[in-house]
């Protein structure tokens, strides 16, 4: 599905927020490729159960483990 | 005789049995290293007298570790004790660590010599990019053609005869990928099965290390040295490590092969447009493979899961999420310091939200159970690798990370072992698919592809390049 590229103005406020000092090359980059984090926004974003658990689990550290 | 054209297992019994040295063996290596890789760029640092002081050591009587005498490659984000570690970026070119790699300090111990450090985009990611400090490396069949990466100069170095095992590693396929492309054989084992420690992360959750080697049997000897738990890695597996060698079988009956079809033949073009269906070489290629796997006694079922976009947005989420985190104030306070290609596809990663993280982490979770699932029915999956040729690499498309189609990432998501196998060729260059298993059965997998390769010819064809430079 085709997306509608987000405007110069909007994206400039999540770089803004992101805290990031693009290049002109780099913010035309990264706004051409957002579509892709759209996408794959959408392709997570389900109805899922409250129960459904994320793939990691938290584990103790050995205490060893730096 | 040329000893750069044996296998890894060849030269290894040559040296067993007093035929071959270390010495001669190394020297041929770095005489071939000399001479090619001008053009196929395969190394950023070839540590030429550390390897011959090491190939000497290697004749030291009483040496008998499984590799011993054996000369290989590390992609260069395997970190090396006082040896130059650029993880392919200016912004570690003048990095010289401390530590070694705990995969290079098994290798090491299994008697392997360092011929040098291999070209890797950068940080794993961002590539071929030709404003980096070290140029892309260059497909063996055919130079103007794109090898993969991000393990490329170690695909390469394997492909062209410039040293007999290399280290990749393999986040979305950059073990497998390039593997295609090259002809050669590449593992991604079981995420835990090898250790990660000294090695520069991009993705925590979805990096493996892996071998790159010329067979099937030299992938298990490989394997024989890098398995097992590290106790320091706080993703590594205490699982038995099994006899490698011994599993590999010429015959394949009893065994159910589940065939994963639609990932190439259905949903990558509805995913990614049509330019994304598989080349008819591939399809009839693909095809072949399998009539030869049933030719050994399989027995092939075709197998229906998810959407192959439902794994590849899946794994990309969450390994530009988890690289971004990595780079964040590198990328703030230097962003000068990183290449284009680089710096693009992981800075998409500030624009998730933690909620799309956690998420994509269920959503994991759920593609696993289907794989769970899935190996209830079947001993061993087989499914595309890339569906074509390797592209120029001139023409290799700025987002194709994200804009085509691509057949390993499930395995790096579930965490399964995967192995690439060559299964024919299209215009000269290199086509494979393949082989998965179950969690820690890399053994299965490996004895698969043993049992193909050994009845198909393509572990024979090696590209023009690799031809003796001595005389016959």
């Amino acid at each position: 599905m085709a997306e509608e590229p987000i405007s110069s103005e909007r994206f400039q406020i999540l770089v803004e927020q992101a805290g990031l000092a693009l290049t002109p090359e780099q913010f035309a980059a990264l706004r051409e490729g957002y579509r892709f984090v759209q996408r794959m926004r959408r392709t997570v974003r389900r109805s899922r159960d409250r129960a459904a658990e994320p793939a990691h689990i938290f584990v103790q550290p050995r205490p060893e483990a730096s | 005789m040329d000893p750069t054209q044996l296998t890894l297992a060849e030269a290894r019994l040559a040296i067993a049995s007093g035929n071959l040295t270390p010495l001669a063996l190394t020297e041929a290596y770095l005489e071939r290293i000399a001479a090619l890789d001008g053009e196929l760029h395969s190394f950023v640092l070839v540590t030429r007298e550390a390897a011959l002081a090491a190939a000497r050591a290697a004749a030291a009587p009483g040496r008998s570790g499984i590799l011993n005498g054996i000369p290989i490659g590390l992609k260069d984000i395997y970190k090396t004790a006082g040896i130059r570690t650029t993880a392919g970026s200016r912004r570690y070119l003048d990095h010289i660590p401390n530590e070694d790699a705990e995969t290079w300090v098994r290798l090491r111990g299994a008697g392997a010599i360092l011929l040098g450090k291999q070209e890797t985009h950068e940080f794993a990611i961002g590539g071929p990019d030709f404003t980096l400090p070290f140029a892309p490396a260059r497909n063996p069949w055919n130079t103007a053609h794109y090898p993969a990466g991000s393990s490329s100069g170690s695909a390469v170095a394997v492909a062209a005869g410039l040293c007999a095992a290399a280290m990749g590693s393999d986040t979305g396929g950059s073990i497998r990928g390039p593997a295609a492309y090259c002809g050669i054989v590449g593992l991604k084992p079981t995420y835990g099965r090898v250790s990660r420690r000294g090695v520069f992360p991009l993705s925590y959750t979805l990096d493996h290390c892996g071998p790159l080697t010329r067979t099937v049997e030299d992938c298990a000897i490989m394997m024989q040295a890098l398995a097992g738990h590290d106790p320091l890695d706080p993703g590594s597996a205490d699982v038995p490590v099994p006899d490698y060698a011994s599993a590999l079988a010429t015959r394949l009956d009893g065994l159910k092969i589940g065939v994963i079809r639609h990932f190439h033949e259905r949903d990558a073009v509805a995913a990614f447009g049509p330019e994304n269906a598989p080349s008819t070489a591939y399809a009839a290629a693909f095809d072949s493979a399998l009539n030869t796997l049933e030719q050994l006694g399989a027995q092939l079922v075709d197998v229906e899961l998810s959407p192959l976009i439902d794994y590849l947005d899946t794994n990309r989420l969450i390994m530009i999420a988890e690289a971004y985190a990595l780079h964040e104030r590198d990328f703030r306070e230097r962003p000068q310091d990183f290449g284009h290609h680089m710096f693009a596809r992981i800075a998409l990663g500030a624009f998730l939200s933690a909620a799309d993280y956690v998420e994509a982490v269920r959503q994991r979770r759920e593609l696993c159970l289907e794989f769970a699932r899935l190996f209830d029915r079947v001993d061993i999956v087989v499914s595309a690798n890339a569906t074509g040729p390797a592209p120029r690499i001139d023409q290799v498309p700025f987002w194709g990370v994200f804009e085509r189609a691509s057949y390993t990432a499930p395995y790096n998501l579930t965490g399964v072992p995967a192995l690439s196998v060559p299964i024919g060729f299209e215009d000269g260059l290199p086509l494979a698919f393949q082989i998965a298993g179950k969690p820690f059965d890399e053994a299965g997998v490996m004895r698969v592809g043993h049992a193909f390769e050994r009845a198909s010819e393509f572990r024979h064809a090696r590209p023009p390049i690799a031809a003796s430079l001595r005389p016959a």
